[in-house]
Parts: structure tokens; C-alpha cells; sequence
């Protein structure tokens, strides 16, 4: 198994009473790492890797997801959320 | 999606944050902490981290344990954030978050439409959760079903059969009848 990639906000907390040696990196990953336990980039890259390249990418051209990605506001019905469904299997996760 | 979505939206300083929701997951995957991760793929992609986070951060940290941010400030933070920048939040497999997770989620995700003209949110889910994204989202959300064409099937068993570990066991007629017969019944289901 290919090693996922780790972002350099994991590990923190450790040197957290250092207030004096602080740098402003060091904070920055500590903040990021508070924000969330959760690493959904991590499942992203495992996706990111199984996924055929060019599935699913009929629906970048749908009416449904231009009206979302150029945010048309004003048009009918308002579209700056954009659900897709579909059944077990049907590579909702795998969409281009 | 994700990956397209960066591409698109690269060059226009566009923030783009991803989510998959797993069964298996049930217990971390609240609320607060699915919402936590966005804001942190959100600020992750800033130059640097906004004053007042810097501050709640300092001032929490005093807390023993370290208290994290509620649902509602950061629901806060995505509002400030996506309302001077174009924010792409992208959920995956809603369905499998829990019942009660999924009503206060979708009610955070619509209070963050309300407020900032740049959020765009993109999910995904099983269909009986159709009616109730649209309520909570209270008609700002498009749906589109998902089945995958003819196409997308045969450009999928081609990527699979050139990973064949066994090729010696394939031959032409074999492949024929793969290419032919699946695609077929896939696309009549």
C-alpha cells in the first residue's frame, strides 16, 4: 500500500507551554490541527489514486453544474448547493 | 471532483475543501469536527491565519485540554471567509453521517449560503436523502442524478483490464465479449 500523505498539521500539541521558543510556524500547524482531529485528505489521496481518469465526466458539462460552478444568482432555482444522487455503486465518489 | 475543482478554480484564488462521510466513522465525524476539517482546508490555503482565530486559539489553549471551536463559530468563520472568497465545500456520501449529525450539518452548510455569495456547496448522497437536502437547503440546492453512462463503463473496464494480472488468461474473443456484454447490461439496469 502506497503511503498516504501526511500534512505537517498532525503531531502538534506537544510543545504547546513553550510560549518563548514559539515560532510562527510551529502556531500555524497547531491552530490548523485544533480546527479539526479529522484528516479527510487523507481519504482523498486513496480516492484520488483508484479513480479512472475521464468517469464521470459527462456531468461537468450538465446545465446542473455550470449553473453551481459559475454561480449563476438570480436564476431559478438557486443553485450555489448541488446534490447528486444515486444508488450504491454508482460512483458518486469517483465523479470527475 | 476535488482534483477538477482545484484545476478550475486555481487560478482565481478559489478555496476548494473535501469531506467523505463513512459509516464506520460514525462517532468522530460530528458536526463540529466534519465542519472543523473544512474550515481547516479553507484556512490551510490562506497565506496566513485570520487574527481572530489566532486569538480564540490563544485564548482556549489556557483551557485545559485545549477546547475546540464550536459548531456555530465555525460556521462563523466559513461565513467571513467564503464572503470575500470563492469557497468550494464538497460532501461526500451525506447518507452515511448519521440522521441527527446530517440535520444540524445541512443547517450549518445553509447558513453559510445564506450569508456569503461565495460559497458553493457540492454533496453527494443516495437518493432517499433527496427530499430532506432540499428542505434543509431551503431551495438553494439543484440535484442531478447519478448513473453512470456507456461510456464511463467501457472507458472503466478498459482502465480495469489493462490492469489484468492475469493476462494470459484474456484473448481477444474473451475481451470482445467483456466490452460488449457488460456495458449493455449496465446501461438496461
Amino acid at each position: 500500500m502506497s503511503q498516504p500523505y501526511i500534512s505537517d498539521n498532525i503531531n502538534s500539541f506537544n510543545s504547546i507551554n513553550v510560549w518563548n521558543n514559539y515560532t510562527v510556524a510551529d502556531e500555524r500547524s497547531e491552530i490548523l490541527a485544533w480546527l479539526s482531529p479529522l484528516e479527510p485528505q487523507i481519504r482523498h489521496q486513496d480516492i484520488r489514486i483508484r479513480r479512472v481518469d475521464e468517469v464521470g465526466g459527462w456531468l461537468l458539462q450538465t446545465q446542473e453544474y455550470r449553473n453551481w460552478f459559475d454561480g449563476m444568482s438570480g436564476c431559478e432555482p438557486d443553485s450555489s448547493a448541488l446534490f447528486c444522487y444515486g444508488g450504491p455503486g454508482v460512483g458518486k465518489t469517483y465523479l470527475r | 471532483m476535488i482534483d477538477t475543482l482545484c484545476k478550475q478554480a486555481a487560478g482565481d484564488g478559489a478555496a476548494v475543501a473535501c469531506f467523505y462521510f463513512d459509516f464506520a466513522a460514525q462517532e468522530e465525524q460530528s458536526p463540529a469536527a466534519v465542519l472543523g476539517s473544512v474550515l481547516k482546508q479553507v484556512v490551510g490555503a490562506l497565506g496566513e491565519i485570520p487574527e481572530r482565530m489566532v486569538k480564540a486559539f490563544r485564548d482556549r489553549e489556557k483551557v485545559i485540554g485545549g477546547q475546540r471551536l464550536s459548531l456555530s463559530e465555525i460556521v462563523e468563520f466559513l461565513q467571513d471567509i467564503s464572503s470575500s472568497r470563492c469557497t468550494f465545500i464538497c460532501i461526500d456520501a451525506l447518507d452515511e453521517c448519521p440522521a441527527g449529525h446530517r440535520m444540524k450539518l445541512l443547517d450549518s452548510l445553509n447558513q453559510i449560503l445564506q450569508e456569503s455569495q461565495g460559497a458553493r456547496i457540492f454533496l453527494t448522497g443516495r437518493p432517499h436523502i433527496r427530499g430532506e437536502v432540499e428542505k434543509h437547503l431551503a431551495g438553494r440546492a439543484a440535484t442531478r442524478s447519478i448513473t453512470p453512462t456507456k461510456d464511463d463503463i467501457i472507458i472503466f473496464l478498459r482502465a480495469k483490464l489493462r490492469e489484468d494480472t492475469m493476462p494470459d488468461a484474456m484473448d481477444e474473443s474473451l475481451e470482445e465479449e467483456i466490452m460488449k456484454s457488460i456495458p449493455e447490461t449496465v446501461s438496461e439496469m
